[in-house]
C-alpha cells in the first residue's frame, strides 16, 4: 500500500518536473535571447525618435515599449526563480518517494556482467588501457602534427619545385646584372650628385600638419622673408598651379611639401620637393570599401578636400569629405587605406587630422554619433574611439597641448571644448560654453587653453582641471583659429579686426581693423605673427610689445588656406597656385 | 637466513611494511604540502572575496550577463560625495536625450533602476534600486564618460556567491576584477 | 575626474546614507571546518565502529543542505587542489587557511580511515549517494580504464592552475548549479545525465570524474583503518558484492592462472621497460601541444588577437582589445608577458605529460599483478564508504536479531 503510493507520487512528480523543465528551459532561453531588459527594438526606436526630431506618438510608443519590455524582464526572472525552486521541490519529493519505494527491496541481480576471473578481467582492462591510450596517444601526436607551425612551413617548401628554382636562380642572375648596371650609373653620377646635395639644404623645421606641429599655430621656423611679391617674382621662389581643388593647407616634412586635392573625378594626395616645386608623386584615395560611389554633398566653402592633411616624418596621411583616410609612406607608396563612415555633414567634413606618435587622430564630429577616432599611423587599425556629446557637427581641428610634459588632445565642438588622453581616448576635462558650428580650433599656453566660436564666446580654460579662467564676448573669431604665445593671445575675425589678449587675465591689449576677411589662420612665427587675408593680403605683425603691424602687402591672390613654414621659407597655398617664398641665393 | 626467509616467503608481511612505507610517503608528503603552504595562508586578511576595481573597468557590460547568479551579483554604486548632481546627468540621460524629464526615451538605465529627485537649484539628486539594476554599467559608462564618475560597478557581498573562480573576472576585458581582503572589501570612490 | 564640482546646497540637504553590507565569511569559514570534521568523525564512527548505514544518509543530507545549499556548494575540497597548486608555485597567490584545511582534512581522514569525506560530506557525492537506487554493473575492466579519467582530469586541472590560466574543476562543475538555482544550459544537462546515471550506476561522477576522489584514493588504499564489511567471519555469499553500487567489492578468487610464472613477471619487467617510453611519449605530445593548450591563458588569446587584428584589422574592435589598448599597454608588454606564459605552459606540460605517462604505465603494471583473495574484500581505494554492504551481508544480520 505505501509503496503504491510512494510509486505513484514518483511518477507524478517525474512527469511533473519532465514538463515543467521543458516549461522553464523555453523560459530560459526567452531571458537568454533577450539578455537584457533592453531589447534591440526600443533603441532602434529611442534613435530614431533622436534623429527625427519632436515626435509624440513615436515617444508614446517608447514609453508603452519600455514598460511592456521591462516588465516582461522581470515576471520572466522572478518566473524562473520560482520555478527554479519549485522544480527542485519536486525533485526532493521524487528523490525521497523513489527511496521510500525502493526502501527494502535487495537489489540482486540474476546475472553477473563479468566472469569471476580476477586475472581475465584484469587482462582485459590491460588490453583496453593498452587501447586507449595508443589512441590517444596516436590522436594527439596526429593533431599536434597538423596544427605545428612547422608542418606548415615543410608543405610550403615542398611545393616550390625545380622550375620555381630554375626562375629563382635567373632571377638571381638577372638581379645581379641589375645591380652592377645600378652601380655603373651610380659610379657615373655620383660625382654630378654630390655638389647637388650640397646645396639642396634639407629644412629641419618641420610643419607637420594644420597650423603647424601640434596644430598650435606656433613654428620654430627662422629667417622667413617679410615681404614678397607675386607679380614681379620678388622673394618667390617658385610657383605652380594647384592641380586639384582643395581647401586643405600645406604640410613640410623635410624637403617634402604635401597637400591634398578633391573633385569629382578624383580625391589625392600630393607631395611636393619644396626646394623646386616638381611633383614628386601623387597617391590616389580609391576602390576603398565603404566609400560612396557618388561625392557627398557640400557647399563650396568646405569642397571635397577641406581637411589638412598630416605626417610624422615616416608616413603622411589624408581624409576626404567621403570619409576615406589614405596613409602613404613617404616614397608616395600607399600603405593603407580605409573608409570610416561617409560623415553626414551638411557643408561638409571639414577638421584636420593629426599625428600624435603613431597615433592619428580624427574628430569625425557627425550629425549622428560625433567622436574622436585614432587610428594606428603603420597599420590604420583603430586604437581607441570616444563618442562625443555634441549637438551638432563642428569644422573645428584637433590640436595636441603639451601640458605639464603630459599632451592633452583639445577638441572643440558644440557646445563643449574637451580634453582627451591621447594614448587612450580617456577624457580628462569637458567645459560646455560654445554654442552653433565651431569653426576654430583651439589655442594653448602656459597651461591655458583657448577655445571660440563666433556668436558664442571665447574662454580660457585651465588645462588642468577644466576650470573656466575668463570668458569675453566682445570679439570673435568665425574662422580663423587663435594663436596663443608667450602671455598673449592672439584673434583674426571674418569681419577684418584683429585683437590681442592678455592670456592670463583676458584683459584687451590692441584691437586693430581692417577693411578685410580674415580665413587663413595666424601663425607666430620668429617674433612675428604671420596672417593673409581672403583677398590675399599679408599682414605681418610683431608678436611682441604693442604688436605693430609691421608690414603689410598684397599678392593678388584669393587665399583661404593658412600656410606653411620652414626655415627661411613660407609655403603659401591660395585658391589656384601654390608658392614657395624665400630669399633666391 | 631467518630475517631472509620472512621477507621472502610471506607476501602479507612484505605487503605490511611495503604499506608502512607508502604511508610514511603519503604523511610526509601532505605534511610538506601542508607547510610549504601555511607560509603562504594568510587567516586573518586572506583575499577571499572578489570585487571590482573601478578605476579599471571599462563598463563593457559582461558582469550583466556572466554572473553565475541570474541577476548578477554586480550592481551600479553611486559615490554620492562625488557626485555633481548635475541636471544633465550622463549616467541618467542618454546622449542626445531631447528634454530632461523622466521620460522613457530620454532614459540610460534600461530597468529603470536609477531614480531622480529635485534638491534645489540646480541640484538632483540620483540614486539606484538595487532590485532592479542588473548591473549593465550603462550609467556607469556614461557618468565616467561626461560626468565625475561617480556611479560605477561593484560586486555586491550579500548577493555574491564568492565562487572560487569567478566567471566574470575570466571575460572581464579589463582584468578589473580580482580578490580582495574583508578588510577592503568594497572599492569605494570617496573622493575626487 | 572632476568635471563638475561639488555642489554647495543651500537648501540644508544631507548627503544619504549609504549601507554596504561587509560579510562574514570568515566566522563563516571555520564553521565550515568544524562541521567538516564533525561529519566526517560522524561518518567514520559510523563506518569503522558501527558499520551502520543510516549515518551516511543523514549525513549526505545534512551536507547538502549545510555545504550545498546553505553554503553555496563553493568552495568545496575537489576545487581547492588547484588553489593549493597554485599557492605552490606562485610567489604572490596565497590561499586562506580555511581553504588549505578544506583541502587537506579530508586526506588526513583518508590516511586514517578511508574515503569518509567521499561517503556523504562531499555534497557531490552526497547528491548521488540519495538518487541511486539501482546497482546496474558496468564492466570491470571497462569501469578500470574509465578509471583514468580523474587522473586525466587532474593533470589538465593543475596544468591550468599553476599557469595561473584558469580553475577548470570549477569551471565545469556539473552539480554546483543545482545549488545556484541556475547556470549554464550544457552544465545542467551534463549534471542531469551525471545524475540520471546515479540512479542505476553508483556515483558515476566519484568514480569517472572527480581528480579530488583519484587522490583521495590513492591515500585510502593505504589507511590504517579500513571499511570491513562485518566483524565476523565471511560466509562468501556474494550479497555484498551485488549490493556495492561502485562495484568496489571484489569475489574471492583463486590465482589459478595458467601461466608460468616467468611469463608473468616479464610482462610486469615490460611494462617497466615501457614505462620512460610512455613518459617520452606523454612528455612529447604535451610539449608540442603546450601552445594549443596555453591558447586557455586570457593574456594568449588576447595577444593573438591583437595579432590578428594587426594583420587583418576591422574597424569593429572586440570589447577585449578596446580594453587593452585602454590600459596604455603596449604590444611589446604584452608579448613578454605571453612570452612568459608560453614558457611556464611548456614546462608544465612536459611534467604533466611526464605525468600521464607514468599514470597509464603504473595502472598497467598494477594490472598485470596476481593476487588470490579467499574471501569478499573491499578494495578500499574505490569504496566511497556508502555502508550499503553492511545490511546486506547475513552475519551483520544475525548480530542484530
Amino acid at each position: 500500500m505505501k509503496k503504491t503510493i510512494s510509486r505513484n507520487i514518483a511518477i507524478v512528480s517525474a512527469i511533473f518536473m519532465l514538463t515543467f523543465s521543458v516549461m522553464l528551459i523555453t523560459n530560459y532561453f526567452q531571458v537568454s535571447c533577450t539578455n537584457t531588459a533592453h531589447p534591440e527594438l526600443i533603441e532602434n526606436l529611442k534613435q530614431a525618435n533622436e534623429e527625427l526630431g519632436n515626435n509624440p506618438q513615436l515617444q508614446e510608443q517608447i514609453r508603452e515599449l519600455d514598460l511592456m519590455a521591462r516588465r516582461a524582464y522581470f515576471v520572466s526572472l522572478y518566473r524562473l526563480k520560482t520555478g527554479a525552486a519549485i522544480l527542485l521541490f519536486m525533485a526532493m519529493v521524487f528523490v525521497v518517494s523513489l527511496r521510500l519505494y525502493f526502501a527494502n527491496s535487495k537489489n540482486i541481480p540474476n546475472k553477473e556482467v563479468d566472469p569471476i576471473d580476477d586475472w581475465m578481467i584484469k587482462s582485459k582492462a590491460r588490453k583496453w588501457m593498452v587501447l586507449a591510450a595508443g589512441g590517444v596517444v596516436v590522436g594527439g601526436f596526429v593533431f599536434a602534427l597538423l596544427s605545428s607551425p612547422y608542418i606548415k612551413s615543410f608543405e610550403e617548401g615542398k611545393e616550390t619545385s625545380l622550375e620555381d628554382v630554375l626562375v629563382e636562380t635567373i632571377d638571381i642572375e638577372e638581379v645581379v646584372v641589375d645591380k652592377v648596371i645600378i652601380d655603373e650609373i651610380a659610379i657615373d653620377k655620383a660625382p654630378e650628385e654630390s655638389p647637388v646635395a650640397v646645396a639642396v639644404e634639407v629644412p629641419k623645421t618641420t610643419h607637420s600638419g594644420f597650423r603647424g606641429n601640434n596644430s598650435l599655430g606656433i613654428s620654430a621656423a627662422k629667417n622667413m622673408p617679410t615681404s614678397w611679391n607675386l607679380s614681379t617674382g620678388t622673394n618667390i621662389l617658385w610657383k605652380v598651379n594647384i592641380p586639384r581643388k582643395g581647401h586643405n593647407s600645406p604640410v613640410i616634412h623635410g624637403n617634402k611639401l604635401f597637400f591634398s586635392g578633391a573633385d569629382d573625378d578624383a580625391r589625392e594626395l600630393f607631395c611636393y620637393e619644396l626646394s623646386s616645386g616638381k611633383e614628386l608623386w601623387r597617391t590616389a584615395a580609391k576602390n576603398i570599401s565603404g566609400s560612396p560611389s557618388k561625392m557627398p554633398d557640400v557647399i563650396d566653402d568646405t569642397g571635397l578636400a577641406a581637411p589638412t592633411v598630416a605626417t610624422n616624418g615616416k608616413q603622411v596621411c589624408a581624409i576626404f569629405s567621403t570619409g576615406d583616410v589614405i596613409c602613404a609612406d613617404m616614397e608616395g607608396k600607399q600603405l593603407w587605406a580605409k573608409n570610416i563612415g561617409v560623415p553626414d555633414i551638411h557643408y561638409g567634413y571639414a577638421s584636420s587630422l593629426l599625428i600624435y606618435n603613431n597615433l592619428l587622430i580624427i574628430q569625425y564630429d557627425t550629425q549622428n554619433k560625433p567622436r574622436v577616432i585614432a587610428l594606428d599611423v603603420a597599420t590604420g587599425n583603430q586604437r581607441w574611439e570616444k563618442e562625443r556629446p555634441e549637438k551638432s557637427p563642428s569644422w573645428s581641428s584637433p590640436i595636441l597641448a603639451p601640458v605639464n610634459n603630459k599632451p592633452q588632445l583639445i577638441l572643440i565642438g558644440n557646445p563643449g571644448i574637451s580634453s582627451y588622453n591621447p594614448d587612450t581616448g580617456a577624457p580628462y576635462w569637458r567645459v560646455a560654453c560654445l554654442s552653433g558650428e565651431p569653426a576654430p580650433g583651439a589655442a594653448y599656453v602656459n597651461g591655458i587653453v583657448f577655445g571660440a566660436a563666433e556668436y558664442a564666446t571665447m574662454v580660457a580654460i585651465n588645462a588642468l582641471d577644466g576650470s573656466i579662467l575668463w570668458k569675453n564676448s566682445d570679439i570673435l573669431p568665425e574662422i580663423a583659429s587663435p594663436v596663443a604665445c608667450n602671455d598673449f593671445v592672439f584673434i583674426a575675425t571674418t569681419y577684418g579686426v584683429v585683437a590681442t589678449f592678455e592670456a592670463q587675465t583676458g584683459k584687451l591689449i590692441k584691437t586693430m581693423e581692417f577693411s578685410t576677411e580674415f580665413d587663413s589662420s595666424p601663425i607666430v612665427a620668429d617674433g612675428k605673427i604671420y596672417l593673409i587675408c581672403t583677398d590675399g593680403k599679408v599682414f605681418i605683425f610683431s608678436a611682441k610689445g604693442d604688436f605693430t603691424l609691421l608690414n603689410s602687402f598684397e599678392t593678388g591672390e584669393k587665399t583661404f588656406a593658412t600656410p606653411a613654414f620652414t626655415d627661411k621659407k613660407i609655403v603659401v597655398k591660395s585658391e589656384k597656385v601654390i608658392y614657395c617664398v624665400g630669399e633666391k641665393d | 637466513m631467518k630475517s631472509h626467509k620472512r621477507v621472502n616467503h610471506n607476501p602479507i608481511a612484505r605487503r605490511d611494511f611495503l604499506k608502512s612505507c607508502a604511508r610514511a610517503l603519503a604523511g610526509g608528503s601532505l605534511l610538506a604540502l601542508f607547510g610549504l603552504t601555511i607560509r603562504k595562508t594568510k587567516a586573518k586578511d586572506a583575499s577571499c572575496f572578489w570585487q571590482i576595481d573601478p578605476t579599471k573597468c571599462t563598463f563593457c557590460g559582461r558582469c550583466e550577463t556572466n554572473c553565475v547568479k541570474l541577476s548578477s551579483a554586480v550592481k551600479s554604486v553611486h559615490a554620492v560625495k562625488v557626485c555633481g548632481y548635475c541636471d544633465l546627468c550622463g549616467g541618467y540621460y542618454r546622449t542626445n536625450a531631447k528634454e530632461l524629464n523622466t521620460a522613457a526615451e530620454n532614459l540610460l538605465c534600461p530597468t529603470g533602476a536609477i531614480q531622480r529627485k529635485f534638491v534645489e537649484e540646480p541640484f538632483f539628486e540620483y540614486s539606484i534600486s538595487e532590485d532592479l539594476c542588473n548591473g549593465c554599467g550603462k550609467c556607469a559608462k556614461g557618468c565616467n564618460a561626461f560626468g565625475n564618475g561617480s556611479l560605477f560597478l561593484q560586486i555586491k557581498q550579500e548577493l555574491c556567491k564568492n565562487c572560487n573562480e569567478c566567471q566574470i573576472s575570466k571575460v572581464c576585458p579589463a582584468h578589473a576584477i580580482s580578490r580582495v581582503p574583508v578588510s577592503n572589501v568594497y572599492h569605494l570612490i570617496d573622493t575626487l | 575626474m572632476n568635471r563638475f564640482p561639488k555642489p554647495d546646497f543651500e537648501s540644508g540637504y544631507v548627503y544619504p546614507q549609504q549601507q554596504f553590507v561587509i560579510p562574514n565569511e570568515v566566522l563563516w569559514s571555520y564553521i565550515d571546518i568544524a562541521v567538516l570534521v564533525f561529519l566526517m568523525g560522524f561518518v567514520t564512527w559510523a563506518l569503522i565502529k558501527k558499520q551502520i548505514r543510516w549515518p551516511v544518509v543523514l549525513t549526505s543530507v545534512v551536507s547538502i543542505f549545510y555545504f550545498g545549499f546553505f553554503r553555496n556548494g563553493c568552495v568545496c575540497g575537489i576545487g581547492a587542489v588547484q588553489n593549493v597548486v597554485l599557492t605552490l608555485v606562485s610567489d604572490s597567490y596565497s590561499i586562506p587557511l580555511y581553504l588549505l584545511l578544506l583541502f587537506t582534512l579530508p586526506l588526513v581522514f583518508a590516511i586514517f580511515f578511508g574515503r569518509v569525506f567521499c561517503a556523504g560530506v562531499c555534497p557531490f557525492g552526497a547528491l548521488q549517494e540519495l538518487v541511486n537506487v539501482k546497482n546496474w554493473k558496468i564492466s570491470k575492466s571497462v569501469s578500470t580504464v574509465l578509471g583514468v579519467f580523474p587522473w586525466v582530469y587532474l593533470g589538465f586541472a593543475v596544468l591550468f592552475a599553476v599557469t595561473n590560466s584558469r580553475f577548470i574543476i570549477c569551471r565545469f562543475d556539473p552539480f554546483v548549479w543545482i545549488f545556484r538555482f541556475g547556470g549554464e544550459l550544457p552544465l545542467i544537462l551534463f549534471g542531469v545525465l551525471l545524475l540520471i546515471f546515479s540512479v542505476f550506476t553508483g556515483r558515476p561522477f566519484c568514480r569517472f570524474i572527480c581528480p579530488y576522489g583519484a587522490i583521495l584514493s590513492l591515500f585510502s588504499k593505504i589507511s590504517f583503518r579500513q571499511v570491513k564489511i562485518t566483524k565476523k567471519e565471511c560466509i562468501n555469499c556474494s550479497l555484498c558484492h551485488n549490493a556495492c553500487p561502485v562495484d568496489a567489492i571484489y569475489p574471492p578468487y583463486q590465482n589459478k592462472v595458467n601461466e608460468i610464472r616467468s611469463k608473468g613477471v616479464h610482462r610486469i619487467l615490460r611494462y617497466v621497460v615501457f614505462m620512460p617510453l610512455m613518459v617520452a611519449a606523454g612528455v612529447t605530445i604535451m610539449y608540442m601541444l603546450s601552445d594549443k593548450i596555453s591558447r586557455v591563458n586570457n593574456d594568449v588569446r588576447l595577444y593573438d588577437m591583437a595579432m590578428g587584428n594587426e594583420t587583418n584589422h576591422s574597424n569593429v574592435l572586440s570589447l577585449e582589445l578596446e580594453a587593452f589598448w585602454g590600459r596604455e599597454q603596449t604590444l611589446e608588454e604584452l608579448a613578454v608577458r605571453v612570452e612568459e606564459v608560453q614558457k611556464g605552459f611548456r614546462i608544465w606540460s612536459i611534467i604533466i605529460g611526464a605525468f600521464f605517462g607514468l599514470v597509464i604505465a603504473l595502472k598497467l603494471i598494477h594490472l598485470s599483478t596476481k593476487r588470490g583473495r579467499k574471501v569478499y574484500d573491499i578494495s578500499s581505494a574505490e569504496c566511497v564508504g556508502c555502508g550499503r554492504c553492511f545490511s546486506y551481508c547475513p552475519q551483520n544480520q544475525k548480530k542484530i536479531s
